[in-house]
């Protein structure tokens, strides 16, 4: 596998927090995604780490879009760093009033600490980082202020969860009730069209099959489209493996305590014709049943 | 925490996949003492540059990781142990 550029790195973190890029400036360096925040003690720990030597420290965070594993670091990476924070044009209102109602955390049953917003990229821009210049593109469907970044000249994309080795993130405005579909498949659409050699995901291994990538998620996308139910449940497994992927072992009572204000996974259990706690339920023997969970007398533990 | 099998899983499928699959089991966090994580017994600098490794590079960091598993099996611990039962976060 060549090599990336010196000056940038790629920390691959988990389903729970994001991969980081760290992209080196001379003495400054970029942090794109900043993970979970039950684990920002060891994001800070991996960013000091990745730039040992390099006579560089964190000056700024970019943010791709708010999901609590992209930005849940943002609070104590600035706390250890004093980093500046830039997040997508289109989130900058909802962030500066920190709206928890518009925010995706508690809709999901996640959190996330509060932080401010320095400075703002939109579709269009030009961002500098590593020594090199990415263009920032919209890609909505996964989230609709989502952003990607592209760098022309070494054939790079930050593709945050539009695109992973083996698929990319729900679609979370349909589980709205809103048009996601159409957006992710422009999105992978974009990505065949930029000229993509290597991709820098939000989750999972970098990778340089971008072809191959491109056509999983198709396919997935199409299987999504073709049965919303189906999306939706997958969305209500997915929240409920990441919580149990921050918190490790749970009463099954808790869970649903602590799901009983995630908006977005009602919608999930009402898209999916099931009354909410007997979604909750179906979501987690279900991935008990596939060994992603296990069960020991009332409580669910992380497998 | 994760089960024995799907760690052995994972462990044996790092001699044949590529790439070679993470030991991270979202644990995420780093023992004093040891200077390992306390979910997938890699060292800091094994976890942060992971990403960029090559395969080969990763079995050796697999096989670091059984070796340091082994060993702990091998002593009594008196401290935290990722074979405690009862992982809290």
């Amino acid at each position: 596998m060549k090599p990336l550029p010196a000056s940038l790195r790629f920390i691959e973190r988990d389903w729970l927090s994001s991969n980081q890029i760290v992209g080196i400036d001379g003495e400054r360096a970029t942090i794109v995604d900043t993970g979970y925040a039950t684990r920002a003690a060891t994001t800070v720990d991996l960013v000091t780490r990745a730039l040992a030597g390099t006579g560089a420290t964190p000056a700024r965070i970019v943010n791709t879009h708010l999901h609590s594993d992209h930005c849940g670091g943002n609070r104590a990476l600035v706390d250890a760093f004093g980093c500046t924070i830039t997040i997508p044009e289109a989130s900058a209102d909802v962030v500066a009033q920190w709206d928890e109602s518009r925010l995706s955390f508690a809709a999901t049953g996640q959190h996330c600490p509060r932080f401010a917003c320095d400075a703002t990229i939109r579709p269009g821009d030009t961002l500098r980082l590593g020594g090199l210049d990415w263009n920032v593109h919209a890609a909505p469907g996964h989230d609709p202020d989502s952003v990607i970044l592209h760098c022309e000249r070494e054939r790079l994309l930050i593709s945050a969860d539009a695109l992973w080795e083996t698929g990319f993130g729900i679609v979370f405005p349909e589980i709205d009730g809103e048009s996601g579909f159409d957006e992710q498949h422009a999105v992978l659409d974009l990505i065949e069209r930029l000229g993509v050699e290597r991709v820098l995901p939000g989750h999972g291994a970098l990778f340089d099959d971008v072809h191959g990538a491109l056509a999983r998620a198709r396919a997935r996308l199409e299987s999504m489209r073709s049965d919303p139910q189906r999306h939706a449940r997958h969305a209500l497994k997915v929240l409920v493996k990441f919580m149990l992927l921050d918190v490790a072992r749970i009463r099954e009572d808790a869970l649903h305590e602590r799901a009983h204000a995630a908006v977005v996974m009602r919608s999930a259990a009402r898209q999916a014709g099931m009354d909410y706690a007997q979604a909750l339920k179906w979501a987690t023997d279900s991935l008990v049943g596939q060994g992603l969970l296990r069960r020991e007398g009332v409580e669910l533990v992380d497998v | 925490m994760t089960s024995p099998q799907r760690r052995d899983e994972r462990g044996a499928a790092a001699s044949t996949a590529s790439p070679v699959a993470s030991p991270c089991i979202s644990v995420c966090r780093i023992e004093p003492a040891s200077g390992l994580c306390e979910g997938c017994l890699r060292t800091i600098d094994e976890i942060a540059g992971w990403g960029t490794l090559s395969d080969d590079a990763r079995r050796k960091v697999w096989d670091a990781i059984d070796e340091r598993r082994a060993q702990r099996a091998a002593r009594p611990q008196a401290g935290s142990d990722v074979r405690a039962a009862g992982r809290h976060r």
